[in-house]
């Protein structure tokens, strides 16, 4: 699933119009929205750092995300330089308050630019070498709890530079802004998106393994020795059906002990 | 290779920093205070850092050279290893560095003159006796070589220290800074070996076991010695007979003479790493095998490591004198390179 974050509706409005996603009524602290396949969602998370922490905890308690989950924080950014519409993918994000860094993990090739953010506590007239928000470093911290940092990251459109400052900034212009960079948005996710396939496969419980925990009583240690044997066994029997070779089996211990037995009894394998 | 460098503030000035950034131009630079921001970071994927790992330029500032694991050695009393570099080019499935480190980036530590300066105070302080010093255990020695310079800057100090001996262990065929030198006997290229058909199975992006013994050929010819390490050992139903294979060809291709030792060790993990590799890597066939847990590492049954560990000492012993033979026996995990 993919978890989009933007911090002003202007921001929001153009990603939700191109994805196609619609309002969650159920859930009104923070605006939610999500495609219909419900594998794209959006919040709204007002302006601030502890506003989009906020806003990552409520849209995961709400949604019930996953550790192999797409996290991304899309907003305009101000920089002294760079050109105005200039999209950027966020290569270490400072929060100026306290001075802790984060470096999201970029594991992939995009025509995009890679620059360092500090997210201030309130909007900044000063110029610098770094891009500067007011929501990064809260998205971040609190995305970093809930996924893994070479899925979560925070894309950012020049919208203010020392030429065209910020004062010059209204509604209509941020929504072109993010309008015109839509294509860069699904450019980036479809770079991730293999990254998190791999990694659900990694995290994704064995098969059978919900049906046997439910069908025999396993204390805690016993349910995750029984996630190893059945990972074990679809590497090495991959063709083979676990749920007739246990279909007489009475309790958890003789399932466990089945099980077992004839993973010892075969031959190691390291290639076929 | 390397798009990212993020280089620590205090050594960003560094004369080897600077000359390691020029040999990537293109790479994005970024600035840290330590490198335990990135390195040392929970949430992180091994599995898919290790896709397009970074190059992290640090500094270390203690324990820069550690003694080894007991009964870890080639002989004499004062073992000990360092590591210039945290992970590996490689990516060998068996290797412990998947569940030490959160990180698959690898860090360089560029303070080169600190580590020596901690050897030789090492050296005064066991006198006259001879010190071994072991590279290799957390990185491939001489993978980066041609970027770290990592030889060119370590060589001349055991040159100048015959009671000292530096093991480069290794997998590299990376060899082109040691030929241009002369050889010092006090200097060991020790290289690892399993089986053709595990290696490719288990040893990705390493060069082929031909080219780890035209390395070494090229190494004797220039008078280098050369050590063996069969470490980890892995099972497979047909080990006998693709050891056997493995030996017979190596011995046969390379100048016994000129063998400073072979060592040998079977596939084991301490249990905390081993478990953290599997979750990893669990379509892996490695980690679908039944090992078992004793003294708090994970390895094979102790009939199969005893029966794989004496018949390669056998065949090994057919080949070599026996005071050139190593034994690992110990419990401690698998080392990298």
């Amino acid at each position: 699933m993919i978890h989009l974050f933007c911090a002003l509706s202007c921001e929001a409005e153009p990603i939700i119009q191109h994805f196609n996603l619609s309002k969650i009524k159920e859930f009104d602290l923070f605006r939610l929205y999500r495609s219909e396949d419900k594998n794209i969602s959006l919040a709204i998370t007002g302006v601030g750092k502890m506003n989009a922490a906020a806003a990552v905890t409520y849209h995961h308690a709400c949604l019930s995300t996953f550790s192999a989950d797409i996290w991304l924080n899309i907003g305009v950014a101000g920089h002294s330089s760079l050109p105005i519409g200039e999209a950027c993918l966020i290569n270490k994000i400072t929060d100026n308050q306290f001075g802790t860094t984060w470096y999201p993990q970029i594991l992939f090739d995009i025509d995009c630019t890679n620059a360092p953010l500090i997210t201030h506590d309130a909007v900044s007239y000063q110029y610098q070498d770094s891009l500067f928000d007011m929501e990064a470093s809260g998205f971040y911290q609190m995305a970093l709890r809930l996924g893994t940092a070479e899925l979560i990251h925070c894309l950012k459109i020049v919208s203010d530079n020392q030429q065209h400052s910020v004062e010059n900034i209204k509604t209509d212009y941020v929504k072109k802004l993010i309008s015109k960079n839509n294509m860069k948005i699904v450019q980036l996710l479809n770079l991730l998106k293999p990254l998190a396939k791999e990694l659900s496969s990694i995290n994704t419980a064995p098969k059978y393994y919900q049906t046997l925990i439910e069908e025999y009583h396993l204390t805690k240690t016993e349910r995750i020795q029984l996630l190893r044997l059945l990972n074990q066994w679809s590497v090495r029997f991959p063709n083979d059906d676990i749920m007739y070779f246990v279909r007489n089996v009475k309790n958890g211990k003789s399932l466990h002990k089945k099980i077992t037995t004839k993973l010892i009894e075969s031959d190691f394998i390291i290639y076929d | 290779m390397i798009n990212t460098i993020y280089i620590e503030e205090e050594i960003a000035e560094h004369p080897r920093t600077l000359d390691i950034i020029k040999r990537f131009p293109n790479a994005t630079k970024i600035d840290c205070k330590r490198y335990g921001e990135i390195f040392n970071r929970k949430s992180q994927n091994f599995r898919l850092q290790k896709k397009k790992p970074a190059l992290i330029l640090a500094k270390k500032h203690k324990s820069l050279v550690l003694p080894t694991p007991k009964q870890y050695g080639l002989g004499a009393e004062h073992n000990y290893y360092f590591s210039h570099m945290l992970n590996c080019l490689y990516d060998c499935r068996y290797c412990f560095l998947q569940g030490m480190f959160q990180s698959a980036h690898y860090v360089l530590f560029i303070n080169y003159e600190d580590f020596i300066v901690d050897m030789q105070k090492l050296l005064n302080q066991h006198g006259e006796q001879s010190v071994h010093f072991f590279s290799g255990y957390d990185c491939d020695s001489l993978a980066l070589d041609p970027v770290t310079n990592f030889t060119e800057e370590f060589l001349p100090f055991f040159e100048n220290n015959s009671k000292a001996l530096l093991e480069l262990r290794t997998k590299s065929t990376q060899i082109r800074n040691i030929l241009k030198r002369d050889p010092i006997q006090n200097c060991i290229i020790a290289f690892s070996f399993t089986p053709n058909k595990i290696a490719s199975s288990l040893e990705h992006k390493t060069p082929n076991v031909e080219k780890r013994i035209r390395a070494i050929i090229d190494l004797q010819q220039a008078g280098w010695l050369i050590g063996l390490r069969f470490d980890p050992l892995i099972y497979t139903k047909e080990y006998k007979k693709e050891y056997a294979e493995l030996f017979t060809h190596l011995f046969s291709s390379i100048d016994s003479n000129l063998i400073h030792s072979v060592s040998l060790g079977s596939f084991r993990l301490p249990k905390a790493y081993f478990r953290k590799v599997e979750k990893l890597y669990s379509d892996e066939k490695l980690f679908s095998s039944p090992m078992e847990e004793e003294n708090n590492n994970i390895g094979y049954p102790a009939e199969i490591r005893e029966n794989m560990l004496d018949f390669c000492k056998d065949t090994i012993l057919e080949h070599i004198a026996t005071d050139k033979f190593f034994p690992c026996h110990d419990s401690n995990q698998t080392i990298t390179s």
